[in-house]
Protein backbone atom coordinates (compact mmCIF):
# COMPACT_ATOMS: atom_id res chain seq x y z
CA UNK A 1 0.00 0.00 0.00
CA UNK A 2 1.36 3.35 -0.76
CA UNK A 3 -0.17 6.24 1.38
CA UNK A 4 1.09 8.56 -1.59
CA UNK A 5 -1.02 7.16 -4.25
CA UNK A 6 -3.80 7.05 -1.84
CA UNK A 7 -3.15 10.32 -0.87
CA UNK A 8 -3.52 11.65 -4.84
CA UNK A 9 -7.02 10.13 -4.64
CA UNK A 10 -8.56 11.49 -1.98
CA UNK A 11 -6.55 15.03 -3.01
CA UNK A 12 -8.50 14.87 -6.31
CA UNK A 13 -11.72 14.55 -4.79
CA UNK A 14 -11.31 17.51 -2.57
CA UNK A 15 -10.37 19.57 -5.61
CA UNK A 16 -13.65 17.82 -6.95
CA UNK A 17 -15.27 18.59 -4.02
CA UNK A 18 -13.94 22.28 -4.04
CA UNK A 19 -15.07 22.85 -7.97
CA UNK A 20 -18.69 21.29 -7.78
CA UNK A 21 -21.06 22.28 -5.51
CA UNK A 22 -23.79 19.56 -6.05
CA UNK A 23 -20.32 17.42 -4.00
CA UNK A 24 -20.40 20.40 -0.86
CA UNK A 25 -24.38 19.84 -0.70
CA UNK A 26 -23.82 16.43 -0.16
CA UNK A 27 -21.56 16.81 2.37
CA UNK A 28 -23.27 19.45 4.33
CA UNK A 29 -27.11 20.76 3.09
CA UNK A 30 -28.26 17.63 2.16
CA UNK A 31 -27.57 15.84 6.05
CA UNK A 32 -28.49 19.17 7.53
CA UNK A 33 -31.79 19.45 5.69
CA UNK A 34 -32.86 15.72 6.73
CA UNK A 35 -32.01 16.55 10.05
CA UNK A 36 -34.21 19.67 10.02
CA UNK A 37 -37.27 17.43 8.49
CA UNK A 38 -36.87 14.76 10.80
CA UNK A 39 -35.83 17.13 13.71
CA UNK A 40 -39.26 18.27 13.30
CA UNK A 41 -41.34 15.29 12.91
CA UNK A 42 -39.62 14.03 15.90
CA UNK A 43 -40.15 16.54 17.97
CA UNK A 44 -44.23 16.60 17.10
CA UNK A 45 -43.59 12.59 17.68
CA UNK A 46 -42.65 13.40 21.44
CA UNK A 47 -45.63 15.76 22.68
CA UNK A 48 -47.24 12.70 21.77
CA UNK A 49 -45.58 9.91 22.49
CA UNK A 50 -42.60 9.30 24.95
CA UNK A 51 -39.72 10.96 25.73
CA UNK A 52 -36.89 8.59 23.96
CA UNK A 53 -38.41 8.88 20.88
CA UNK A 54 -37.26 11.61 19.55
CA UNK A 55 -33.95 10.64 20.82
CA UNK A 56 -35.03 7.46 18.86
CA UNK A 57 -35.35 9.18 15.79
CA UNK A 58 -32.94 11.74 15.82
CA UNK A 59 -29.91 9.22 16.74
CA UNK A 60 -31.33 7.10 14.19
CA UNK A 61 -31.54 9.50 11.43
CA UNK A 62 -28.05 11.25 12.08
CA UNK A 63 -26.54 7.56 12.04
CA UNK A 64 -28.23 6.12 9.14
CA UNK A 65 -26.48 9.22 7.36
CA UNK A 66 -23.25 7.38 7.60
CA UNK A 67 -24.47 4.47 6.62
CA UNK A 68 -26.33 5.74 3.54
CA UNK A 69 -23.75 8.79 2.71
CA UNK A 70 -20.81 6.26 2.68
CA UNK A 71 -22.05 3.93 0.97
CA UNK A 72 -23.22 5.72 -2.20
CA UNK A 73 -20.35 7.97 -2.30
CA UNK A 74 -17.86 4.97 -2.57
CA UNK A 75 -19.92 4.20 -5.55
CA UNK A 76 -20.53 7.65 -6.87
CA UNK A 77 -17.17 8.89 -6.39
CA UNK A 78 -16.23 5.52 -8.70
CA UNK A 79 -18.37 6.85 -11.13
CA UNK A 80 -16.94 10.31 -11.44
CA UNK A 81 -14.08 9.12 -12.35
CA UNK A 82 -15.78 6.98 -15.18
CA UNK A 83 -18.33 10.17 -15.90
CA UNK A 84 -14.87 12.21 -16.16
CA UNK A 85 -13.38 9.59 -18.98
CA UNK A 86 -10.55 9.66 -16.61
CA UNK A 87 -10.71 5.60 -14.70
CA UNK A 88 -8.28 4.51 -17.12
CA UNK A 89 -5.46 7.39 -16.92
CA UNK A 90 -5.94 6.75 -12.95
CA UNK A 91 -5.65 2.67 -14.01
CA UNK A 92 -2.99 2.74 -16.55
CA UNK A 93 -0.78 4.44 -13.66
CA UNK A 94 0.91 2.87 -10.87
CA UNK A 95 -2.06 2.51 -8.46
CA UNK A 96 -3.25 -0.91 -7.51
CA UNK A 97 -6.74 -1.03 -6.82
CA UNK A 98 -6.57 -1.34 -3.02
CA UNK A 99 -5.26 1.76 -3.05
CA UNK A 100 -7.41 3.01 -5.19
CA UNK A 101 -10.27 2.04 -3.08
CA UNK A 102 -7.82 3.38 0.13
CA UNK A 103 -8.80 6.41 -1.38
CA UNK A 104 -12.29 6.60 -1.99
CA UNK A 105 -13.14 4.87 1.70
CA UNK A 106 -10.91 7.88 3.03
CA UNK A 107 -12.27 10.53 1.28
CA UNK A 108 -15.97 9.41 2.05
CA UNK A 109 -14.83 9.43 6.03
CA UNK A 110 -13.27 12.92 5.77
CA UNK A 111 -16.62 14.00 4.24
CA UNK A 112 -18.75 11.80 6.22
CA UNK A 113 -17.15 13.91 10.07
CA UNK A 114 -17.68 16.51 8.02
CA UNK A 115 -21.03 15.80 7.72
CA UNK A 116 -21.48 14.57 11.24
CA UNK A 117 -19.94 17.44 12.73
CA UNK A 118 -22.53 19.99 11.06
CA UNK A 119 -25.48 17.36 12.37
CA UNK A 120 -24.14 17.12 15.57
CA UNK A 121 -24.01 20.77 16.17
CA UNK A 122 -27.87 21.40 14.19
CA UNK A 123 -28.95 18.58 16.71
CA UNK A 124 -27.89 20.41 19.64
CA UNK A 125 -28.89 23.70 18.53
CA UNK A 126 -32.16 22.67 17.61
CA UNK A 127 -33.82 20.30 18.83
CA UNK A 128 -31.52 20.17 22.19
CA UNK A 129 -30.33 16.57 21.31
CA UNK A 130 -27.36 15.89 21.69
CA UNK A 131 -25.55 12.56 20.16
CA UNK A 132 -22.84 12.50 22.21
CA UNK A 133 -24.72 11.21 25.33
CA UNK A 134 -24.25 7.81 23.83
CA UNK A 135 -20.74 8.46 25.15
CA UNK A 136 -17.91 6.51 24.16
CA UNK A 137 -20.53 3.75 22.77
CA UNK A 138 -21.14 6.03 19.86
CA UNK A 139 -17.52 5.83 18.41
CA UNK A 140 -18.30 1.75 17.96
CA UNK A 141 -21.20 2.30 16.51
CA UNK A 142 -20.42 4.44 14.13
CA UNK A 143 -17.55 1.89 13.15
CA UNK A 144 -19.31 -0.64 12.79
CA UNK A 145 -22.00 1.37 10.70
CA UNK A 146 -18.88 2.91 8.58
CA UNK A 147 -17.44 -0.92 8.10
CA UNK A 148 -20.89 -1.77 6.47
CA UNK A 149 -20.91 0.87 4.61
CA UNK A 150 -17.62 0.58 2.91
CA UNK A 151 -18.47 -3.05 2.41
CA UNK A 152 -21.83 -2.03 0.69
CA UNK A 153 -19.85 0.72 -1.69
CA UNK A 154 -17.50 -2.29 -2.66
CA UNK A 155 -20.35 -4.16 -3.73
CA UNK A 156 -21.50 -0.89 -5.56
CA UNK A 157 -18.65 -0.11 -7.52
CA UNK A 158 -18.39 -4.80 -8.31
CA UNK A 159 -21.53 -3.99 -9.69
CA UNK A 160 -20.39 -0.88 -11.95
CA UNK A 161 -16.97 -2.86 -12.99
CA UNK A 162 -19.13 -6.08 -14.11
CA UNK A 163 -22.58 -3.53 -15.36
CA UNK A 164 -21.02 -0.95 -16.37
CA UNK A 165 -21.58 3.15 -15.89
CA UNK A 166 -25.58 2.42 -16.77
CA UNK A 167 -26.10 0.38 -13.74
CA UNK A 168 -24.99 3.93 -11.77
CA UNK A 169 -27.94 5.48 -10.76
CA UNK A 170 -28.45 2.26 -8.12
CA UNK A 171 -25.69 3.83 -6.63
CA UNK A 172 -28.19 6.05 -5.17
CA UNK A 173 -30.94 3.68 -4.67
CA UNK A 174 -29.28 0.64 -3.07
CA UNK A 175 -28.84 1.92 0.84
CA UNK A 176 -32.99 2.06 0.12
CA UNK A 177 -33.31 -1.49 -0.20
CA UNK A 178 -31.52 -1.93 2.95
CA UNK A 179 -33.35 0.45 5.59
CA UNK A 180 -36.92 -1.34 5.93
CA UNK A 181 -34.79 -4.06 7.12
CA UNK A 182 -32.40 -1.88 9.18
CA UNK A 183 -34.62 -1.16 11.95
CA UNK A 184 -33.06 3.05 12.01
CA UNK A 185 -36.68 4.35 13.46
CA UNK A 186 -38.49 1.45 15.08
CA UNK A 187 -37.08 -1.76 17.12
CA UNK A 188 -36.72 -4.76 14.34
CA UNK A 189 -39.65 -6.62 17.24
CA UNK A 190 -42.21 -4.59 15.20
CA UNK A 191 -41.22 -5.71 11.51
CA UNK A 192 -43.04 -9.40 10.71
CA UNK A 193 -41.26 -12.42 11.70
CA UNK A 194 -39.55 -13.15 7.54
CA UNK A 195 -38.47 -9.69 8.23
CA UNK A 196 -36.94 -9.58 11.80
CA UNK A 197 -34.87 -12.92 10.16
CA UNK A 198 -33.89 -10.45 7.69
CA UNK A 199 -33.13 -8.04 9.87
CA UNK A 200 -30.62 -10.04 12.05
CA UNK A 201 -28.65 -11.30 9.10
CA UNK A 202 -27.91 -7.17 8.93
CA UNK A 203 -25.18 -5.44 10.67
CA UNK A 204 -26.85 -2.13 11.28
CA UNK A 205 -29.96 -3.84 12.67
CA UNK A 206 -27.91 -4.58 15.42
CA UNK A 207 -26.31 -0.92 15.70
CA UNK A 208 -29.47 0.68 15.70
CA UNK A 209 -30.67 -1.76 18.52
CA UNK A 210 -27.79 -1.01 20.21
CA UNK A 211 -28.27 2.94 19.82
CA UNK A 212 -31.80 2.11 21.14
CA UNK A 213 -30.32 0.11 23.99
CA UNK A 214 -27.86 3.14 25.24
CA UNK A 215 -30.43 5.75 25.17
CA UNK A 216 -32.89 3.99 27.16
CA UNK A 217 -30.81 2.59 29.90
CA UNK A 218 -27.62 4.71 29.16
CA UNK A 219 -25.37 1.21 29.18
CA UNK A 220 -23.65 0.11 25.82
CA UNK A 221 -25.04 -2.92 24.44
CA UNK A 222 -21.89 -5.09 24.06
CA UNK A 223 -23.97 -8.14 22.81
CA UNK A 224 -25.70 -6.11 19.74
CA UNK A 225 -21.96 -4.87 18.84
CA UNK A 226 -19.83 -7.85 18.76
CA UNK A 227 -22.91 -9.79 16.69
CA UNK A 228 -22.49 -6.43 14.54
CA UNK A 229 -18.60 -6.88 13.95
CA UNK A 230 -19.14 -10.33 13.33
CA UNK A 231 -21.30 -9.90 10.50
CA UNK A 232 -19.49 -6.94 9.02
CA UNK A 233 -16.56 -9.33 9.29
CA UNK A 234 -18.34 -11.72 7.30
CA UNK A 235 -19.62 -8.80 4.70
CA UNK A 236 -16.67 -7.02 4.41
CA UNK A 237 -14.59 -10.30 3.37
CA UNK A 238 -17.80 -11.68 1.18
CA UNK A 239 -17.79 -7.84 -0.88
CA UNK A 240 -13.83 -7.66 -1.28
CA UNK A 241 -14.09 -11.29 -2.76
CA UNK A 242 -16.24 -10.17 -4.86
CA UNK A 243 -14.39 -7.40 -5.95
CA UNK A 244 -11.49 -9.20 -6.33
CA UNK A 245 -13.40 -12.16 -8.44
CA UNK A 246 -15.34 -9.41 -11.11
CA UNK A 247 -12.00 -7.42 -11.32
CA UNK A 248 -10.27 -10.18 -12.27
CA UNK A 249 -12.97 -10.87 -15.02
CA UNK A 250 -13.12 -7.80 -16.10
CA UNK A 251 -10.01 -7.55 -16.60
CA UNK A 252 -10.02 -10.85 -18.43
CA UNK A 253 -13.55 -10.13 -20.77
CA UNK A 254 -11.71 -6.29 -21.55
CA UNK A 255 -14.67 -4.54 -19.78
CA UNK A 256 -12.46 -2.84 -17.70
CA UNK A 257 -11.41 -0.52 -20.53
CA UNK A 258 -14.91 -0.50 -22.06
CA UNK A 259 -16.39 1.45 -18.65
CA UNK A 260 -16.18 4.90 -20.13
CA UNK B 1 27.22 -0.91 -28.84
CA UNK B 2 24.94 -2.75 -26.40
CA UNK B 3 21.25 -1.94 -26.77
CA UNK B 4 18.47 -2.26 -23.66
CA UNK B 5 15.00 -3.80 -24.45
CA UNK B 6 12.60 -1.80 -22.64
CA UNK B 7 9.32 -3.96 -23.77
CA UNK B 8 9.30 -7.02 -25.27
CA UNK B 9 5.76 -8.90 -26.51
CA UNK B 10 6.18 -12.32 -27.30
CA UNK B 11 3.44 -14.35 -29.03
CA UNK B 12 0.74 -12.61 -27.44
CA UNK B 13 -2.92 -13.63 -28.08
CA UNK B 14 -6.22 -11.94 -27.30
CA UNK B 15 -9.69 -12.84 -28.35
CA UNK B 16 -13.04 -11.30 -27.03
CA UNK B 17 -15.97 -14.67 -27.39
CA UNK B 18 -15.10 -15.21 -30.97
CA UNK B 19 -13.45 -12.00 -32.46
CA UNK B 20 -10.43 -12.55 -32.70
CA UNK B 21 -8.17 -9.15 -31.38
CA UNK B 22 -4.58 -9.92 -31.34
CA UNK B 23 -3.52 -12.64 -33.19
CA UNK B 24 0.14 -14.44 -32.06
CA UNK B 25 1.54 -11.02 -32.33
CA UNK B 26 5.43 -10.61 -30.98
CA UNK B 27 7.78 -7.24 -30.91
CA UNK B 28 9.95 -5.55 -29.12
CA UNK B 29 10.95 -2.16 -28.39
CA UNK B 30 14.66 -0.75 -27.97
CA UNK B 31 15.85 2.17 -25.54
CA UNK B 32 15.08 5.75 -27.28
CA UNK B 33 13.18 4.00 -30.27
CA UNK B 34 10.02 4.98 -31.39
CA UNK B 35 7.70 2.64 -32.59
CA UNK B 36 5.08 3.32 -34.86
CA UNK B 37 1.53 1.05 -34.54
CA UNK B 38 -0.28 1.69 -37.55
CA UNK B 39 -3.48 -0.23 -38.70
CA UNK B 40 -7.35 0.28 -39.60
CA UNK B 41 -9.86 1.03 -36.97
CA UNK B 42 -10.32 -2.75 -35.03
CA UNK B 43 -7.00 -3.98 -35.98
CA UNK B 44 -5.92 -4.55 -32.42
CA UNK B 45 -3.71 -1.52 -32.11
CA UNK B 46 -5.58 -0.10 -28.59
CA UNK B 47 -6.05 -3.58 -27.24
CA UNK B 48 -2.61 -4.18 -27.50
CA UNK B 49 -1.15 -0.99 -25.21
CA UNK B 50 -4.08 -2.43 -22.92
CA UNK B 51 -2.46 -5.75 -22.18
CA UNK B 52 0.94 -3.79 -21.94
CA UNK B 53 -0.99 -1.47 -19.30
CA UNK B 54 -2.30 -4.54 -17.55
CA UNK B 55 -6.14 -3.42 -18.11
CA UNK B 56 -6.64 -6.22 -20.26
CA UNK B 57 -5.91 -10.33 -19.49
CA UNK B 58 -3.86 -11.86 -22.82
CA UNK B 59 -5.71 -15.22 -23.14
CA UNK B 60 -1.51 -16.03 -24.31
CA UNK B 61 1.65 -15.02 -24.76
CA UNK B 62 4.42 -13.01 -22.44
CA UNK B 63 4.69 -9.42 -21.65
CA UNK B 64 7.85 -7.56 -19.97
CA UNK B 65 9.06 -4.07 -19.68
CA UNK B 66 12.37 -3.74 -18.85
CA UNK B 67 12.76 -7.28 -18.46
CA UNK B 68 9.70 -7.48 -15.81
CA UNK B 69 6.67 -9.86 -16.12
CA UNK B 70 3.86 -6.26 -15.96
CA UNK B 71 1.37 -9.11 -13.70
CA UNK B 72 4.45 -9.26 -11.30
CA UNK B 73 5.16 -5.87 -9.15
CA UNK B 74 2.98 -3.83 -11.92
CA UNK B 75 3.28 -1.30 -9.07
CA UNK B 76 7.24 -0.38 -9.76
CA UNK B 77 7.42 -0.90 -13.01
CA UNK B 78 4.47 1.63 -14.18
CA UNK B 79 6.43 4.24 -11.73
CA UNK B 80 8.49 4.39 -15.37
CA UNK B 81 5.88 4.19 -17.65
CA UNK B 82 3.17 6.56 -19.11
CA UNK B 83 0.61 6.90 -21.41
CA UNK B 84 -1.91 9.10 -22.95
CA UNK B 85 -4.86 8.43 -25.39
CA UNK B 86 -6.89 11.47 -26.90
CA UNK B 87 -10.24 8.87 -25.91
CA UNK B 88 -9.60 9.83 -22.12
CA UNK B 89 -9.50 12.79 -20.47
CA UNK B 90 -8.17 14.80 -17.01
CA UNK B 91 -10.96 15.32 -14.98
CA UNK B 92 -13.17 18.37 -16.66
CA UNK B 93 -13.62 20.19 -13.33
CA UNK B 94 -10.50 20.11 -12.37
CA UNK B 95 -7.74 22.78 -13.24
CA UNK B 96 -4.88 21.45 -15.25
CA UNK B 97 -2.09 22.61 -12.83
CA UNK B 98 -4.26 20.13 -10.21
CA UNK B 99 -5.04 17.76 -12.36
CA UNK B 100 -1.21 17.77 -12.87
CA UNK B 101 -0.72 17.42 -9.21
CA UNK B 102 -3.15 14.24 -8.68
CA UNK B 103 -1.14 12.55 -11.22
CA UNK B 104 2.51 13.71 -10.11
CA UNK B 105 1.20 12.10 -6.66
CA UNK B 106 0.08 8.57 -8.47
CA UNK B 107 3.36 8.36 -10.60
CA UNK B 108 5.39 9.91 -7.04
CA UNK B 109 7.32 12.22 -9.09
CA UNK B 110 10.03 13.98 -6.97
CA UNK B 111 10.07 17.77 -7.40
CA UNK B 112 6.95 17.54 -8.55
CA UNK B 113 5.37 21.35 -8.87
CA UNK B 114 8.60 21.90 -10.30
CA UNK B 115 8.19 19.36 -13.14
CA UNK B 116 4.74 20.65 -13.76
CA UNK B 117 6.06 24.40 -14.21
CA UNK B 118 8.28 23.17 -16.46
CA UNK B 119 6.16 20.90 -18.59
CA UNK B 120 3.64 23.51 -19.04
CA UNK B 121 6.70 25.97 -20.35
CA UNK B 122 7.68 23.40 -23.02
CA UNK B 123 4.17 23.08 -23.90
CA UNK B 124 3.06 26.59 -23.62
CA UNK B 125 0.44 26.34 -21.50
CA UNK B 126 1.76 28.08 -17.92
CA UNK B 127 -0.75 30.86 -18.60
CA UNK B 128 -3.55 28.51 -18.70
CA UNK B 129 -2.52 26.58 -15.56
CA UNK B 130 -5.75 27.60 -13.75
CA UNK B 131 -7.99 26.98 -16.14
CA UNK B 132 -10.56 24.20 -16.07
CA UNK B 133 -9.52 21.68 -18.52
CA UNK B 134 -13.14 21.75 -19.98
CA UNK B 135 -12.36 25.26 -21.01
CA UNK B 136 -9.79 24.06 -23.24
CA UNK B 137 -9.72 23.28 -27.10
CA UNK B 138 -9.05 19.89 -28.28
CA UNK B 139 -5.90 21.08 -29.49
CA UNK B 140 -5.17 21.99 -25.69
CA UNK B 141 -6.39 19.21 -23.96
CA UNK B 142 -4.28 16.85 -25.71
CA UNK B 143 -1.49 18.90 -24.71
CA UNK B 144 -2.43 18.85 -21.39
CA UNK B 145 -2.36 14.83 -21.58
CA UNK B 146 0.88 15.07 -22.99
CA UNK B 147 1.71 17.09 -19.94
CA UNK B 148 0.50 13.97 -17.60
CA UNK B 149 2.00 11.78 -19.69
CA UNK B 150 5.68 13.15 -19.13
CA UNK B 151 5.76 14.10 -15.81
CA UNK B 152 7.34 11.14 -14.26
CA UNK B 153 10.32 11.09 -17.06
CA UNK B 154 9.00 7.70 -18.43
CA UNK B 155 11.51 5.68 -19.68
CA UNK B 156 8.31 3.91 -21.69
CA UNK B 157 5.63 5.99 -23.10
CA UNK B 158 2.43 4.73 -24.54
CA UNK B 159 0.25 6.97 -27.07
CA UNK B 160 -2.82 5.10 -27.95
CA UNK B 161 -3.87 7.63 -30.97
CA UNK B 162 -2.96 10.63 -28.98
CA UNK B 163 -3.66 12.98 -31.51
CA UNK B 164 -7.10 11.64 -32.91
CA UNK B 165 -9.33 13.78 -34.36
CA UNK B 166 -7.47 16.71 -34.26
CA UNK B 167 -6.41 19.09 -37.26
CA UNK B 168 -3.01 19.17 -38.70
CA UNK B 169 -1.86 22.10 -37.45
CA UNK B 170 -2.36 20.53 -33.79
CA UNK B 171 -1.02 17.09 -34.45
CA UNK B 172 2.36 18.98 -36.41
CA UNK B 173 2.93 20.93 -33.24
CA UNK B 174 2.45 17.99 -30.68
CA UNK B 175 4.56 15.31 -32.85
CA UNK B 176 7.12 18.12 -32.62
CA UNK B 177 7.13 18.52 -29.14
CA UNK B 178 6.84 14.94 -28.40
CA UNK B 179 9.66 14.41 -30.40
CA UNK B 180 11.76 17.26 -28.62
CA UNK B 181 11.03 15.55 -25.03
CA UNK B 182 12.16 11.96 -26.56
CA UNK B 183 15.26 13.07 -27.57
CA UNK B 184 16.07 14.99 -24.91
CA UNK B 185 14.81 12.77 -22.14
CA UNK B 186 15.45 9.76 -23.74
CA UNK B 187 12.45 8.25 -23.44
CA UNK B 188 11.20 5.35 -25.53
CA UNK B 189 7.91 5.60 -27.08
CA UNK B 190 5.09 3.00 -28.83
CA UNK B 191 2.71 5.41 -30.88
CA UNK B 192 -0.10 4.16 -32.47
CA UNK B 193 -1.97 5.76 -35.16
CA UNK B 194 -4.05 5.10 -38.12
CA UNK B 195 -2.56 8.30 -39.58
CA UNK B 196 0.40 7.13 -41.93
CA UNK B 197 1.69 10.70 -42.04
CA UNK B 198 1.71 10.67 -38.22
CA UNK B 199 3.31 7.82 -38.14
CA UNK B 200 5.99 8.91 -40.47
CA UNK B 201 6.71 11.94 -39.04
CA UNK B 202 7.70 10.84 -35.33
CA UNK B 203 8.34 6.86 -36.24
CA UNK B 204 11.58 5.42 -37.01
CA UNK B 205 10.43 2.06 -37.09
CA UNK B 206 6.52 1.08 -38.16
CA UNK B 207 4.68 -2.32 -37.77
CA UNK B 208 1.54 -2.18 -39.67
CA UNK B 209 -1.40 -4.22 -37.80
CA UNK B 210 -4.50 -5.57 -39.64
CA UNK B 211 -7.11 -8.06 -37.82
CA UNK B 212 -5.07 -8.38 -34.89
CA UNK B 213 -1.69 -9.66 -36.83
CA UNK B 214 1.07 -7.94 -37.54
CA UNK B 215 1.30 -7.67 -41.51
CA UNK B 216 4.09 -5.30 -42.60
CA UNK B 217 7.23 -4.54 -40.62
CA UNK B 218 10.13 -2.06 -41.32
CA UNK B 219 10.79 1.79 -41.98
CA UNK B 220 8.02 4.02 -43.40
CA UNK B 221 10.40 4.26 -46.29
CA UNK B 222 10.80 0.26 -46.39
CA UNK B 223 6.97 -0.26 -46.37
CA UNK B 224 6.24 2.32 -49.44
CA UNK B 225 9.14 0.88 -51.26
CA UNK B 226 7.04 -2.39 -50.55
CA UNK B 227 3.97 -1.36 -52.28
CA UNK B 228 5.36 0.19 -54.89
CA UNK B 229 6.97 -2.94 -56.49
CA UNK B 230 3.77 -4.39 -55.51
CA UNK B 231 1.48 -1.93 -57.21
CA UNK B 232 4.02 -1.21 -60.21
CA UNK B 233 3.21 2.94 -59.89
CA UNK B 234 4.67 4.91 -56.88
CA UNK B 235 2.10 5.20 -54.24
CA UNK B 236 1.71 7.95 -51.81
CA UNK B 237 1.24 7.73 -48.12
CA UNK B 238 -2.49 7.03 -48.49
CA UNK B 239 -2.20 4.76 -50.89
CA UNK B 240 0.57 2.68 -48.90
CA UNK B 241 -1.95 2.30 -45.80
CA UNK B 242 -4.76 1.42 -47.81
CA UNK B 243 -2.79 -1.37 -49.96
CA UNK B 244 -1.93 -3.02 -46.75
CA UNK B 245 -5.45 -2.51 -44.66
CA UNK B 246 -7.21 -4.17 -47.55
CA UNK B 247 -4.49 -6.52 -48.22
CA UNK B 248 -5.74 -9.26 -46.12
CA UNK B 249 -9.54 -8.97 -46.95
CA UNK B 250 -8.90 -9.44 -50.53
CA UNK B 251 -9.47 -13.12 -51.55
CA UNK B 252 -6.23 -15.26 -52.53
Amino acid sequence: MNLNRVYAIILRHIFLTMHQMERFFDVIISPVLVLILWGFLATYVQNIQSQTLAAFLLGGMILWVVFEKVSTDIGVNFMFDIWDKNVINVLASPITFVEYLAGLVTISFIKILIALTSMWLMAGIFYNFQITTLGFGLSLLWINLFIFAVSFGIFNISLILRYGHSIGPLTWILPFFVQPFAAVFYPVSILPPVFQKIAYLLPISHVFEGMRFTLRTGQFDYGSFWVAVLLNVIYLSGSVALFAFTLKKVIRSGRLVKLI
Amino acid sequence: MDTKVILEVKNLRKSFNSFTAIDDISFSLEEGEILGFLGPNGAGKSTTIYCILGLVAPDEGDIRIFGKNIFKGRSEIFKDVNYASAEFNLPWNLSIWENLLVYAKLYEVPEAKKRITELLEIFEMSHLKDQATRDLSTGLRARANLCKALLNKPRLLLLDEPMASMDPDVVDKGINLIKQIQKEEGITVLYTSHNMWEIEEIAGEVIFLNHGKIIAQGSPLELTQKVLKLEGSEPNLRDVFIHLARSQDEPK
